[in-house]
């Protein structure tokens, strides 16, 4: 268990503790970050063990590249491109994987399960979400997990994907077209 | 929240006049959200644990193997140096030919050895 005084702790002061060797300061990072994580990777990716994985490459990769943060941005932006960057690659990776080995094509590539809710109306609304999301173009999935999920605003949007901010309003238009399309097949 | 509502407001999320914040936070009272499984930060602080292992073992064996090196250059140079004494003891004079083993052979007889004609 994390002890109490590391929740009290600056993110900066976390990350110099953890850059010192201390383990538990960065099992604090991992526990203030890893909801923000889930619902990028989980978004992208779908509900599965798979991005479990990722979840955790993401976390492997902040620890071993805190070196070279140099606190110009803020840690969650920091966190959430590496967030980003390991979805796209992964959906990318599984592209590759599906087109070569199964016939069945992009269909296959979001296997997910949908967690347990204490409402079936909440799990529904998880359903809905998910397989919107799925269908997605993911060059549009992205805007719209970090729009929708996230919270984030266009201009954060482009800041953490390195995209001029034009790029990105373009982008959420052309995404809401394509969701329109989605949702009236669900 | 009906699903007729859920699909208007994830429209409406994605309009860029609105307000994304509120939309995430409609969309989490809805039931929509994303976690990791329990102990998740354990998982990772144990890989990092092992990670860590697995590069002291590395290191370990990239030193061992340069022992190892160390070893056989140097007992591979003290053989040589003690074959060039002893050759130059025997033969009075140090050659290429002599280190090589030429020394009393004549280019015939070397054909010969190779050929046999």
């Amino acid at each position: 268990m994390i002890k109490e005084s590391y929740r009290q702790k600056s993110d900066g002061e976390l990350v110099k503790s953890s850059l010192d060797g201390d383990k538990q300061a960065f099992g604090e990072i991992v526990t203030r970050y890893q909801g923000m994580v889930a619902r990028t990777v989980k978004g992208m990716l779908g509900d599965s063990v798979f991005s479990e994985d990722i979840g955790q490459d993401v976390f492997i990769k902040l620890f071993y590249s805190l070196p070279d943060f140099r606190g110009e941005a803020k840690l969650s932006t920091y966190i959430q491109k590496i967030s980003v960057n390991l979805t796209l690659n992964e959906i990318k990776r599984r592209k590759r994987f599906f087109s070569t080995f199964s016939q069945r094509g992009n269909n296959e590539m979001y296997e997910f399960e949908v967690a347990d809710h204490d409402t079936e109306e909440k799990k529904d609304a998880q359903e809905l979400v998910g397989k919107a999301l799925m269908n997605l173009d993911p060059k549009f999935r992205v805007i719209v997990a970090m729009r929708m999920l996230q919270g984030y605003s266009t201009k954060e949007t482009a800041e953490i994907l390195d995209l001029p901010l034009g790029t990105v309003l373009s982008r959420l238009s052309r995404a809401q077209e394509q969701m329109k399309d989605i949702l009236e097949k669900l | 929240m009906k699903i007729s509502e859920l699909k208007l407001l994830i429209i409406r999320s994605l309009d860029r006049n609105s307000d994304p914040a509120e939309a995430s936070r409609k969309l989490e009272e809805a039931g929509v959200c994303y976690r990791f499984s329990e102990g998740f930060q354990a998982k990772i602080l144990e890989r990092l644990a092992t990670s860590g292992n697995t590069v002291v073992r590395e290191i370990e064996s990239v030193r061992n193997l340069n022992n190892i090196f160390y070893r056989i250059a140097l007992t591979g140079v003290a053989a040589i140096v003690i074959l060039l004494i002893s050759i130059f003891m025997v033969q009075g004079s140090l050659s290429v030919d002599s280190f090589l083993g030429l020394g009393t052979g004549s280019d015939e007889s070397l054909l010969y050895l190779l050929t046999g004609n």
